[in-house]
């Protein structure tokens, strides 16, 4: 994880709000090596009941152990940390957004009424007071890390945008997955453009490869995955096996961009390790074709994280045989999957 | 009952002159004072508190939920008790807004009991608690008035007194926002969560909260002023304590036997109708020391001159799939709901305009007729095509496609059951004329359900089945023919067995009571209609010679290639429509561009008016959202 020392004054900007003292089951800790999280709520015990049986940020230790971390609020959907300031962690909540400044210590709802249905949250690594908040009603950005935020959605038909993904090397480039299509920003949000070469249809993630890779990787309903190795300049369809899929689920390999995987409904996983080139099919193992979210570990080339549908959530090595390995969890709906650095 | 009208108690009280569209003069003066009206309601809500108490198990520790608690406390009745649970329902609060707004009650209306250590078991809980706003209209209101009186009674507290980080004060700014945003809405476009029988209870008990209890004076006044409005909109289209018509919310309890509903708690409470019963938004209200103003129980009971009532409505916020008819209000997608009802002392006769208007438990249109007391009788008659989809579950909530149907039925677990009894459907469009009703349906191919299901209460009389193909039946002192336009089988109401055996405690739960007994029409042919006339008892000498007035009558339909229907109504009213374009009546096409907010003898109100003006005989009642006041005054009569 790319560290920064950028000498932001949080105190200076009036962002050292006196916080909430809801506590968490974790305390500060030195460690910020990156951890594993799920956003998920467990739906598979749910019966006769709008309510899931439990929900929340979880991370997993290295005993394997899941713990719940920052507040228990139902339909939490997504977290993100400061990549200059790890003390610095937003949930994507139903309920909006919900901010830490002291690596999880305590916590603030940092948004009004006027925001909800948050899916993803993505921070500008060279300028963490700039914040971008994908929601069921439309993108939102905020300039001073979260406090007050404003509707960006110029250039959008509609509003309901589950996923968007900002480029490391240029910040002021976000991809964005509406339910009209795939949008591209070159000003921070300001405006949107149509990516006209991807199907107008609802995008369900938006994924980007490491920094200067130049490789994007979009799932969506009903037309599959598409991919760009130019930084966006150019797009084609992939994995023409799942033309026709649902896949809410692409990850992108941080140390081999040419490791490629897809997950959606009733398809499982399919991975790719020429770039995109040629796919196959990695169910060995895997408790449920139905897949929700995915993650390669950030550091370990190759080992790949998902979250099926109440199945658990797993994992698999793509460099042996193995297949898939039982990830400690069982009856989870996880909204997103990945490695933060956080305590 | 021929001649004899239903309301015998108040027709005798308002006996009035009925000259043009319902322009009703002055109240004679054997009608009941406005001191009167007031007196006997304040009689009932102290009857109602002390129910609570008289059926408080105060030697059970493990029973009572908050409203128990809050009349005991209010009251000063069983403390001991009292405290113990609210120490017990504090301890791990679970239910977001359902928690909160019952824990509201308990600290403002048993505000003169609690002692210091309860105040701090209840503090402890705001400051760690931390509840979810919830998904729906219903949901953010109870939250934000909880909140904004939670946090005016603790004023002056810092962010980290409270379980979301913001001061007492920057909570209290943001709930009144919203609640402020919310009237503003709904006083221009409409409810999108309308004419609930059972969730009237929400908005009822978080405006009966903000308008007992609120200290700020604006804030008070709109809630007041709203609480008002929301009780005239089921004012006008209450049939003897029944919510009738057509509506966004419904479970199959309440559509099957709608007194089951809150909004019969609250008719025995406003307005002396029905039978007492429990219910959380009646207790509030009671509690709250608010008093509803006379003319709302006048329109509530006043049935004796039939009369049309049209409302605009909306649908919920639509996150996608918004559709052609959609409009954006503050970056939020909605659809227009148009409604109509017909009310008359014998029954009334609702429905909306059909097609896709709200997630899940629609109901387009309904019969209920009168019952004095209706608790226990089914006095409903009603028709729908079931239907579930991904799409009508994405179009109002985040989840994915593949799983959204599945995660909707861990709750509504009749959303995938063929005989479910509330449903909206794309494949459905109804329209009406006061007493006569059609609808028509073209079901594609790929929908998961091919059938109609047409209700038959276990509580009809002399069904009967005519060779001409009309139905006929008798709802208490209603005549009901109906005439579908394809053959169908009966089967019970719960022939999948699903709502017997249990499934879902809201859904089914003491069905043996409710729904048990009914029958079904099942109609499985795509393209189907139906047509329904319905008659007070009163207006035939028999049965049998309503059976011949409705079977003279002229009625022209085909179903294929399109359903398509001409109807004369036993009023002379000629009723056509083709499935898929707007209907005609007497050769009009219904103007929807134009329907108001409010359209009747008690109630006109204009689209994005924030005003509504209620009306009564002479009488007028002005609520004025945007100078946020209300005037009662008295018009001339007319020379």
């Amino acid at each position: 994880m790319k560290r920064f020392t950028l000498s932001r004054l949080h105190a200076s900007l009036g962002l050292a709000v006196a916080a909430a003292t809801v506590t968490t089951a974790l305390t500060a800790a030195a460690e910020t090596s990156p951890k594993l999280f799920m956003a998920a709520a467990f739906t598979k015990a749910q019966q006769n009941s709008s309510i899931p049986t439990d929900a929340g940020v979880f991370v997993r230790a290295a005993s394997g152990e899941w713990h719940s971390f920052g507040p228990k609020i139902q339909a939490v959907n997504s977290a993100a940390v400061d990549p200059a300031d790890d003390s610095r962690i937003f949930l994507a909540c139903g309920n909006g957004i919900v901010r830490s400044l002291d690596g999880g210590r305590s916590w603030r709802m940092v948004t009004d009424w006027r925001i909800s249905d948050v899916y993803e949250i993505e921070i500008d690594p060279t300028d963490g007071d700039t914040v971008y908040a994908a929601t069921g009603w439309g993108p939102w950005r905020s300039r001073d890390g979260g406090e007050t935020w404003t509707f960006v959605d110029t250039g959008l038909p509609e509003h309901f945008t589950r996923s968007f993904a900002l480029d490391p090397a240029h910040p002021q480039r976000l991809l964005l997955g509406n339910a009209s299509g795939l949008y591209l920003s070159t000003d921070g949000a300001d405006s949107w453009h149509r990516v006209e070469a991807v199907p107008a249809r609802n995008i369900l993630r938006v994924r980007h490869g490491a920094p200067d890779s130049g490789v994007w990787l979009v799932g969506t309903e009903g037309t599959g995955a598409w991919l760009s190795t130019d930084d966006g300049k150019s797009w084609h369809q992939v994995a023409p096996q799942l033309a026709d899929a649902n896949l809410y689920a692409v990850a992108v390999d941080p140390t081999d961009a040419n490791t490629l995987a897809v997950g959606g409904w009733d398809v499982g996983v399919w991975v790719s390790r020429d770039g995109g080139k040629t796919w196959a099919q990695t169910n060995d193992g895997l408790p449920s074709p139905n897949v929700l979210t995915l993650t390669f570990h950030p550091e370990k080339s190759g080992v790949l994280w998902t979250g099926t549908f109440e199945e658990g959530v797993v994992w698999n090595d793509l460099n042996d045989a193995a297949g898939w390995q039982d990830g400690g969890v069982d009856g989870a709906l996880t909204n997103d999957l990945g490695f933060l650095p956080l305590p | 009952m021929p001649g004899k009208s239903p309301f015998p108690r108040i027709a005798l009280l308002l006996a009035f002159i009925v000259a043009g569209s319902c322009a009703l003069r002055a109240t004679p003066p054997t009608a009941p004072s406005d001191g009167e009206i007031s007196a006997a309601y304040h009689a009932r809500s102290e009857q109602l508190i002390n129910r609570y108490i008289e059926r408080t198990q105060a030697d059970n520790p493990e029973w009572g939920s908050l409203p128990w608690v809050a009349a005991n406390f209010a009251r000063g009745t069983n403390l001991e008790w009292a405290r113990h649970r609210l120490r017990e329902l504090t301890k791990e609060p679970s239910g977001a807004m359902f928690w909160m707004y019952p824990m509201v009650l308990v600290m403002k209306a048993g505000e003169p009991h609690l002692a210091p250590s309860d105040w701090a078991v209840i503090r402890e809980a705001w400051r760690t608690y931390f509840p979810f706003r919830g998904d729906t209209e219903n949901h953010w209101l109870m939250y934000y008035a909880s909140l904004y009186l939670a946090a005016e009674t603790w004023s002056d507290l810092p962010p980290e007194a409270w379980y979301n980080g913001k001061s007492s004060a920057e909570n209290r700014a943001e709930a009144k926002e919203y609640i402020l945003d919310w009237i503003k809405i709904t006083t221009a476009y409409g409810r999108g969560e309308y004419d609930s029988p059972n969730y009237i209870d929400p908005y009822v008990s978080a405006l009966g909260l903000l308008a007992g209890w609120c200290e700020d004076p604006e804030l008070r006044q709109q809630a007041t002023m709203m609480l008002e409005y929301e009780l005239l909109d089921f004012a006008v289209e209450n049939i003897g304590g029944v919510y009738g018509g057509a509506h966004s919310r419904i479970y199959p309890k309440h559509a099957m036997q709608p007194a089951l509903g809150a909004s019969s708690a609250l008719a025995w409470l406003l307005w002396d109708q029905h039978e007492l019963t429990l219910n959380g938004s009646a207790l509030i209200v009671a509690l709250s020391g608010w008093t509803p103003p006379p003319i709302l129980q006048r329109i509530a009971t006043y049935r004796d001159v039939p009369y049309e009532h049209r409302e605009l409505k909306r649908t919920r916020w639509r996150m996608r799939h918004a559709g052609p008819d959609a409009f954006e209000i503050e970056d939020h997608m909605t659809t227009p709901v148009y409604k109509y009802s017909y009310v008359t002392p014998d029954y009334l006769l609702g429905s909306s305009q059909g097609g896709l208007l709200q997630p899940i438990q629609q109901q387009t249109w309904s019969l209920n007729w009168f019952e004095e007391k209706p608790l226990g009788i089914a006095n409903t008659f009603f028709a729908l095509h079931p239907h579930y989809s991904a799409k009508e579950g994405t179009m109002y909530f985040g989840a994915e496609w593949d799983d959204v149907v599945d995660l909707i039925a861990r709750s509504k677990v009749d959303y995938t059951s063929p005989d479910k009894m509330m449903s909206g459907s794309p494949y459905e469009q109804v329209f009406q004329s006061k007493s006569a009703l059609i609808g028509l349906y073209d079901i594609a191919p790929d929908a998961p359900f091919q059938h109609l299901n047409t209700f038959f209460s276990r509580d009809l009389a002399e069904v009967t089945e005519d060779d001409s193909g009309w139905i006929f039946a008798i709802g208490g002192p209603t005549y009901i023919a109906y005439r579908p336009f394809q053959p169908g089988e009966w089967r019970p109401s719960d022939w999948t067995g699903l709502l017997a055996g249990g499934a879902g405690a809201w859904i089914s739960a003491r069905h043996d009571e409710w729904g048990a007994g009914h029958r079904v029409r099942v109609s499985e042919y795509p393209k189907n209609g139906y047509v329904v006339q319905v008659a007070p008892v009163s207006a035939y000498a028999s049965f049998a010679d309503f059976q011949t007035a409705v079977k003279a009558l002229p009625l022209d339909f085909a179903t294929e290639p399109t359903p398509t229907v001409t109807f004369t109504s036993l009023d002379g009213t000629v009723l056509s429509g083709t499935y898929g374009e707007r209907p005609l009546i007497d050769g009009e096409p219904l103007p929807y561009e134009s329907w108001p907010l409010f359209d009747g003898p008690f109630a006109q109100a204009a689209r994005e008016s924030h005003q509504l003006e209620i009306r009564f005989g002479t009488e007028r009642r002005e609520l004025d959202f945007d100078a946020s006041a209300t005037t009662t005054r008295i018009v001339p009569l007319a020379p």
